[in-house]
């Protein structure tokens, strides 16, 4: 009998009460992912263990390279820079994302929705346009404010320089606080307004009130933000690539790109490259699983609120433009100056602070002198990965959240820290795993080494957490008997996905699908560390031109970029103002 | 029409698992309105969703119409696609992207059982004249109110001519005037189609109302199957007279094979029990009938004191205290002679007789009027 099916997939993954809907075709779905990370972590700790030609029968195995990272006086500095980046970058995050949260949940300040689009879309504005747009304001020798200023003063050398740790994290906290904004206004806005009322009612001023009951009843929620941005802030390497690389300021991430990467005729050093990858998962670990414990310490404070409570704003009256103002400054310091001398830089021969003469001077040269042929191999690689990613995203993280949300077998808690795993991991770690995996395990097998599906699949599984999320809330929103229903009617697998879920939850698919489409087309990271001649990237263009000294090309060929940019952004805000899905 | 051996179910909870069906055994017959009524939680829905394929059990065996459909030895698993159902959720699961008629049809044209190209519109169509819904066709199915989505509920599992029916709580998010209203008419249209139907509820009004047999439930298994008039009145334990109504019950010991000597007196019973043994018996409030003069030499009269009564429209609840006991009677009218005392008779045949294994506590020692 061909339709009963005999019940043998009894595996981990059988998802015992659920053997109709554990199609081995889903659940090997689901699981790729998984596998693939880590295939890549893995590969990293073997080659980290190595000496020799690794892979080979003449690889000596040896904790050497653990031993060379950890007695290397220079990564002592790197560490120390990376401290004080991160540090930075927290606090400049929340200095500005914080009060703008508080500003736009719990006063009356008006225009909230611009708000809220201003701080989502500033999201998708890639850091590297605030790295180079604040190299052009504040380097030291060609900054235009410290140009100014030298000329103003007399100064012997520019007072500021941006290419230091603290400034990388001015300039990265500047880019994740509209992370902070997103993570900590949900938290302001489930807040009981009861709480603050009841101090007021007992004589307690509004400065008082913010400071004992706003701020301590707050504070978990702040400080999950803060080991959030600090699990980013110690692996990220675009804007310490653009702003430090070429001024010698190494922090870990960028301090792993030379070493895989090395400048002139150096030699690539992967077995110590692995072993630093390897402290450096253990150190995203254990920051991801504080995470976790924080935000579940964090609902000790909810307080239950009955239904349809309209939370108490706070009067804002003639402080209203000293708000409006800090957000404009914000606005303005963080995304529209750079954009703005990015394209000054674009249209000027060389670069010099903007003056009569210079407006003059004003040329396409960059754009008619530009390597053609590079950019259009850089955008052809960038659009197979734009249209490649998001659907295979879409793909998977559908699979994964279908069976997570859906199974009642513990596996599903298996699938689910699967999915969350790319969290954990930086960026730069799968991109070393995704290097030793396709130089040493599989290069003899499956070529993938300098290939733009090499970057693909790093996207793929480092994107899945955040659509997994996203399909996850959604998907719990549709009652289960939906899809019982289209069971029982005799619809398979597959069309009831393709009738009844897929229409129920396409807003979320396509605001997935968007956000995933912006971030890999702004990638710069894994782009950089995997690409080569024939996978390069438009992200990676830019960087070659900037790390190889063409500022006004690189600005040339990032105007290009925004070009394209800009209608996706707004694509982003059209959908995001007809459904309401939750940001990242 | 279905067959079920021995079917076990465990559900895992926080600190080991819990059974939800305790090997079970059922035979509906073809043709039949069969419910399954029991409180939440006793694992009539599980019963449901095993036969539906949408819950596989971990143990024992189903059979629709000879086929088996879900086994553990040897094991079969026919996935619930294949089982050529209907079905009704207690959510009604009206897909809310599809209109009415489309919601009807999509099982028909790209499901398991689909028809003919050409016989879809027609089919669907029929379905919803059947429900009266042949109007709202192209309406959204999230525009109906909560009896008209039953409705399409109703016609999405019949359009597919299925071999059964199942329905889990299907009356359940109605309003009370509505549910009286529907149930007639899905039982009428289910003997019109001549289904089988397997029917959920936890309401002993619907349960008998509408079906030709019932089987209660409680915790996981069946205490008693059988047309709903034995239920009523020959309830094979105590459990199942309580859960079909209020019983008023009294201990006492045979003292003859058809007389008991009780609290209250001696009561005369129906057929016959050994002499001696400890029994409980009860009976229902309609049963406690107040005459005005007892008749002569008649055995089961019980003298009492009126404590109070409550107005129903049709007839009067009243409590009575009869030898410190209180009981509860129901009648058209409360004869009294004066002095507050009155007097009722219990009808022999009305009695209920159990072995006397433990004390029930009925609602009726709880009530402290």
């Amino acid at each position: 009998m061909s339709t009963v099916r005999q019940a043998v997939l009894r595996l981990p993954f059988s998802f015992g009460a659920r053997r109709w809907r554990a199609s081995p075709f889903l659940v090997s779905l689901a699981l790729a992912p998984m596998a693939v990370i880590l295939l890549l972590v893995v590969a990293m700790l073997w080659i980290s263990l190595q000496k020799g030609v690794f892979g080979t029968a003449s690889a000596i195995y040896t904790l050497e390279n653990y031993r060379e990272v950890l007695s290397d006086p220079f990564l002592l500095h790197a560490l120390r820079n990376t401290a004080i980046f991160t540090l930075s970058t927290v606090f400049f995050a929340l200095v500005l994302g914080l009060p703008i949260a508080w500003l736009t949940e719990r006063t009356t300040i008006p225009g909230k929705t611009l708000i809220y689009a201003l701080m989502t879309l500033g999201l998708l504005i890639p850091g590297i346009y605030t790295a180079m747009g604040w190299t052009l304001i504040a380097h030291p020798r060609i900054g235009i404010l410290n140009r100014w200023l030298v000329d103003l003063l007399g100064l012997a050398e520019g007072p500021i320089n941006i290419a230091t740790p603290v400034g990388m994290g001015f300039v990265q906290g500047m880019s994740l606080a509209a992370l902070v904004f997103i993570l900590t206004a949900q938290m302001f806005r489930a807040m009981n307004p009861s709480l603050e009322e009841a101090a007021k009612v007992h004589g307690l001023n509004l400065g008082r009130t913010l400071w004992r009951i706003t701020l301590p009843l707050a504070l978990p929620g702040i400080l999950a933000a803060v080991i959030y941005i600090t699990t980013i802030g110690i692996a990220t390497f675009d804007i310490p690539a653009i702003l430090g690389l070429g001024n010698r300021v190494y922090m870990l991430s960028t301090f792993l790109y030379i070493k895989v990467h090395p400048p002139g005729s150096g030699l690539p050093e992967y077995g110590i490259s692995g072993a630093m990858g390897a402290f450096m998962v253990i150190l995203a670990i254990f920051l991801t699983c504080w995470y976790g414990q924080v935000l579940r310490q964090g609902h000790r404070f909810e307080v239950i609120t009955g239904k349809g409570y309209r939370p108490a704003l706070i009067e804002l009256g003639r402080w209203t433009m000293l708000g409006w103002g800090f957000i404009a400054l914000y606005a303005l310091i963080s995304k529209l100056l750079p954009l703005l001398l990015i394209a000054y830089a674009a249209f000027t021969p060389y670069f010099a602070p903007p003056s009569f003469e210079m407006f003059g001077k004003l040329s396409t040269v960059h754009f008619s002198n530009m390597d053609w042929d590079l950019v259009l191999r850089g955008l052809k690689n960038t659009g197979i990965l734009v249209l490649v990613v998001p659907l295979v995203v879409l793909l998977f993280g559908f699979s994964i959240s279908w069976l997570v949300v859906r199974s009642r077998s513990r596996s599903r808690y298996l699938l689910e820290f699967g999915a969350f795993l790319p969290h954990a991991l930086p960026e730069v770690i799968m991109a070393i795993g995704a290097l030793m995996l396709s130089l040493f395990v599989i290069g003899n097998v499956v070529p993938l080494y300098g290939s733009v599906y090499l970057i693909a699949i790093v996207y793929v599984v480092a994107r899945l957490a955040f659509a997994t999320r996203a399909i996850n809330g959604s998907l719990l929103q549709i009652h289960k008997e939906l899809e019982e229903a289209a069971f029982v009617a005799g619809l398979s697998t597959f069309r009831t996905a393709w009738r009844v879920l897929l229409p129920l939850i396409w807003p979320t698919l396509v605001s997935v699908w968007i956000w995933t489409a912006l971030l890999v087309y702004r990638e710069l990271t894994v782009a950089v560390f995997l690409g080569v001649q024939d996978n390069i990237t438009l992200p990676a263009v830019i960087w070659s031109y900037w790390y190889g000294g063409g500022i006004n090309k690189a600005s040339a060929v990032t105007l290009l970029m925004t070009l394209v940019l800009t209608p996706m952004i707004l694509a982003v805000w059209w959908v995001g103002r007809r459904s309401q899905v939750p940001g990242q | 029409m279905i067959s079920i051996r021995h079917l076990a179910k465990e559900f895992p909870v926080s600190g080991g698992r819990v059974a939800a069906l305790k090997g079970l055994d059922l035979e509906v017959a073809e043709g039949e309105f069969f419910v399954i009524v029991g409180a939440s939680g006793s694992g009539k829905t599980t019963l449901l969703r095993c036969v539906a394929g949408l819950e596989a059990p971990d143990g024992g065996e189903i059979r629709i119409a000879g086929r088996v459909v879900s086994s553990d030895k040897p094991p079969v698993w026919v996935a619930s696609q294949q089982r050529q159902l209907g079905m009704v959720f207690q959510s009604y699961a009206v897909w809310p992207h599809l209109t009415v008629y489309e919601n009807v049809a999509l099982p028909l044209a790209e499901g398991e059982q689909r028809a003919p190209r050409r016989e879809v519109s027609s089919r669907a169509r029929e379905a919803l004249r059947l429900v009266q819904l042949e109007e709202l066709a192209d309406r959204s199915a999230t525009l109906l109110s909560g009896g008209q989505q039953q409705r399409v509920a109703l016609a999405r599992a019949i359009a597919v001519n299925p071999r059964i029916l199942l329905m889990d709580e299907p009356l359940s998010n109605l309003d009370a005037r509505l549910r009286e209203e529907v149930r007639g008419k899905i039982r009428d249209l289910s003997k019109q189609l001549g289904s089988t139907v397997l029917y959920v509820t936890h309401d002993q009004v619907e349960a008998m109302a509408m079906a030709d047999k019932i089987a209660l439930m409680q915790a996981g298994e069946l205490l008693q199957v059988g047309l709903p008039m034995e239920l009523y009145h020959h309830p094979a334990r105590p459990e199942v007279a309580e859960f079909f109504g209020l019983v008023n019950w009294v201990e006492g010991r045979m003292v003859q094979p058809a007389l008991a000597e009780t609290a209250v007196g001696a009561i005369e019973i129906k057929g016959s029990q050994a002499p001696g043994s400890q029994v409980l018996l009860g009976f229902r409030p309609e049963s406690l009938s107040p005459v005005s003069t007892p008749p002569a030499g008649a055995r089961n009269v019980l003298s009492g004191v009126l404590r109070s009564s409550t107005f129903l429209g049709d007839q009067f609840l009243y409590d009575v205290m009869i030898r410190d006991h209180l009981f509860v009677g129901k009648g058209r009218l409360i004869p009294s002679n004066g002095d507050g005392n009155v007097c009722f008779y219990v009808d022999p045949r009305e009695v209920m007789v159990f072995p006397a294994k433990k004390k029930i506590s009925g609602r009726f020692d709880e009530r402290g009027i």
